[in-house]
């Protein structure tokens, strides 16, 4: 199985955004640079990701995404706010390949099943949060704002009888900390898992992709800070006109010593046997 | 010069824009096509296509498409198939229930069920292994064979004719079909719009004889 590597660029207000624990957000840029340059670097995937969508109940991505398909020709995932077909519709329209849903989710399932059988199942996908509190995993939602009483691992089953064609699981713990991905999460869900499952959160250094492609059955890992930062670095490095936001936190701290770019990650992968494009 | 002309048939939402992007990168203008026209000022049409086959020919039916994609195909002009639109192309389906397809090419599309898969439901990277004679150039052949391209299906054609196989591909142990042509018809089960600088590259190797 060929596994596939992809960005998430969360989006707020048009920009690029990211923050510690879906929390504290920080602007990084306009996400049309970065997509391009992922797509220059052979990303194989990305998921643009309306943070505040939820929370103000609607997805601001159909025109970024409509911007964004003139120049990234590999599958668009947009996720944020979807909550009914024509929302779903919108996003399609103007160029995603795929939505993701979560909130909308957990409120409506006839709306998902409805979504399965007009778009396909290949078209809606499943995002899930998910918070490990005293080894148990509970799901969130509204950008891991608000907890629902529902077990992780029952809702991966749950999911997959309404039909849909993919899950993403976030680890709340884990994401924008660096610390690595939640092993024991991704081996669990995908055993649990008969669709493609893609793990998201906590990757700050090549050798994490390495260990969750290795050790669990996932089909994809999903990044967002270290392929961010690393170019946000590349643009500070060259006083790009381009860049916008706060700087200084790259100059002032070591929370993200090591970043890395999609080229490194794919030669590290490719020299360690794992199957990539 | 002017740039030619490609003709798109709208039968579902799902990435009409991703496939008139591609094309327009790839140096063409494009038109959406809703329903049955006069195809004479187009230099390409393009049939791509997500969801199921018989809802797919339904759409074609009623809005009367079907006779559009009949004339061209006669007139031996210049088609693409994407995906679903390859599939289309097929003499018959069994997806949810025994449908018609265009007729084109002999041979039926077919479940993944039963057969020594890996998924039933393909969705990402594989390879496609070109046949030596699909490309006029040497190079492109070179540059693209065994490259990888973007699948989404849970359905196959399951061709018999070696001489319409311009490529084919794996899931699991199962050989399939994964690009037919004949005279000016060629049709991919991958997205070559969404498979990255290798996609464009192919798109644009197809439809090099337009440009000339």
């Amino acid at each position: 199985m060929i596994k596939r590597i992809i960005a998430r660029l969360d989006i707020k207000n048009n920009f690029l955004v990211k923050g510690m624990h879906l929390e504290g957000l920080r602007i990084l840029g306009y996400p049309e640079l970065f997509s391009k340059k992922y797509f220059d670097e052979n990303i194989d995937e990305i998921i643009f990701q309306d943070v505040v969508a939820s929370l103000y109940k609607r997805n601001q991505l159909s025109s970024l995404t409509n911007k964004i398909s003139n120049h990234v020709f590999v599958p668009i995932i947009v996720g944020g706010g979807i909550r009914n077909i024509g929302d779903v519709k919108e996003i399609l329209i103007n160029g995603a390949d795929r939505v993701s849903i979560n909130t909308a989710a957990i409120h409506d399932k006839n709306f998902i099943k409805d979504a399965v059988k007009i778009f396909g199942s290949s078209t809606i996908c499943i995002n899930i949060e998910t918070l490990k509190i005293d080894n148990s995993y509970k799901i969130y939602t509204d950008s891991g704002r608000t907890e629902v009483n529902i077990n992780t691992f029952d809702w991966i089953k749950e999911v997959q009888d309404l039909g849909v064609g993919e899950i993403i699981i976030t680890s709340i713990n884990n994401e924008g900390t660096g610390k690595g991905f939640d092993i024991n999460l991704y081996e669990k869900a995908s055993k649990l898992s008969n669709i493609p499952l893609l793990a998201h959160g906590g990757a700050k250094k090549p050798e994490d992709v390495y260990e969750v492609f290795s050790k669990t059955n996932v089909d994809g890992a999903v990044v967002a800070s270290a392929f961010h930062f690393n170019y946000y670095k590349e643009l500070l490095d060259k006083k790009d006109i381009h860049l916008t936001g706060s700087t200084n936190f790259l100059k002032n701290n070591n929370n993200h010593p090591i970043l890395f770019g999609i080229k490194n990650l794919k030669e590290y992968l490719k020299s360690k046997k794992i199957e990539i494009r | 010069m002017k740039k030619p002309l490609a003709g798109i048939i709208n039968i579902s939402i799902n990435n009409i824009l991703s496939i008139k992007r591609a094309l327009e990168f790839v140096g063409f203008n494009t038109i959406i096509i809703n329903e049955d026209q006069n195809t004479n000022k187009l230099d390409l049409l393009v049939l791509p296509g997500v969801g199921a086959f018989n809802e797919a020919m339904k759409t074609l039916n009623d809005t009367n498409l079907i006779k559009t994609i009949d004339k061209y195909l006669n007139n031996n002009k210049n088609f693409l198939g994407i995906c679903l639109g390859m599939q289309l192309l097929f003499k018959e389906s069994n997806e949810f229930t025994k449908t018609n397809g265009i007729g084109f090419f002999e041979d039926k599309i077919e479940s993944f069920e039963n057969y020594p898969v890996y998924k039933k439901t393909f969705i990402g990277w594989n390879k496609v292994k070109f046949k030596a004679n699909f490309f006029d150039d040497k190079d492109q052949l070179n540059l693209l064979q065994n490259k990888k391209f973007y699948f989404v299906h849970s359905f196959f054609a399951n061709c018999k004719n070696e001489k319409i196989i311009g490529g084919n591909s794996f899931n699991g142990k199962l050989n399939f079909t994964s690009i037919v042509k004949k005279n000016k018809v060629t049709a991919f089960q991958f997205h070559p719009e969404k498979s990255g600088k290798n996609g464009l590259s192919l798109l644009n190797s197809v439809t090099k004889n337009i440009f000339l």
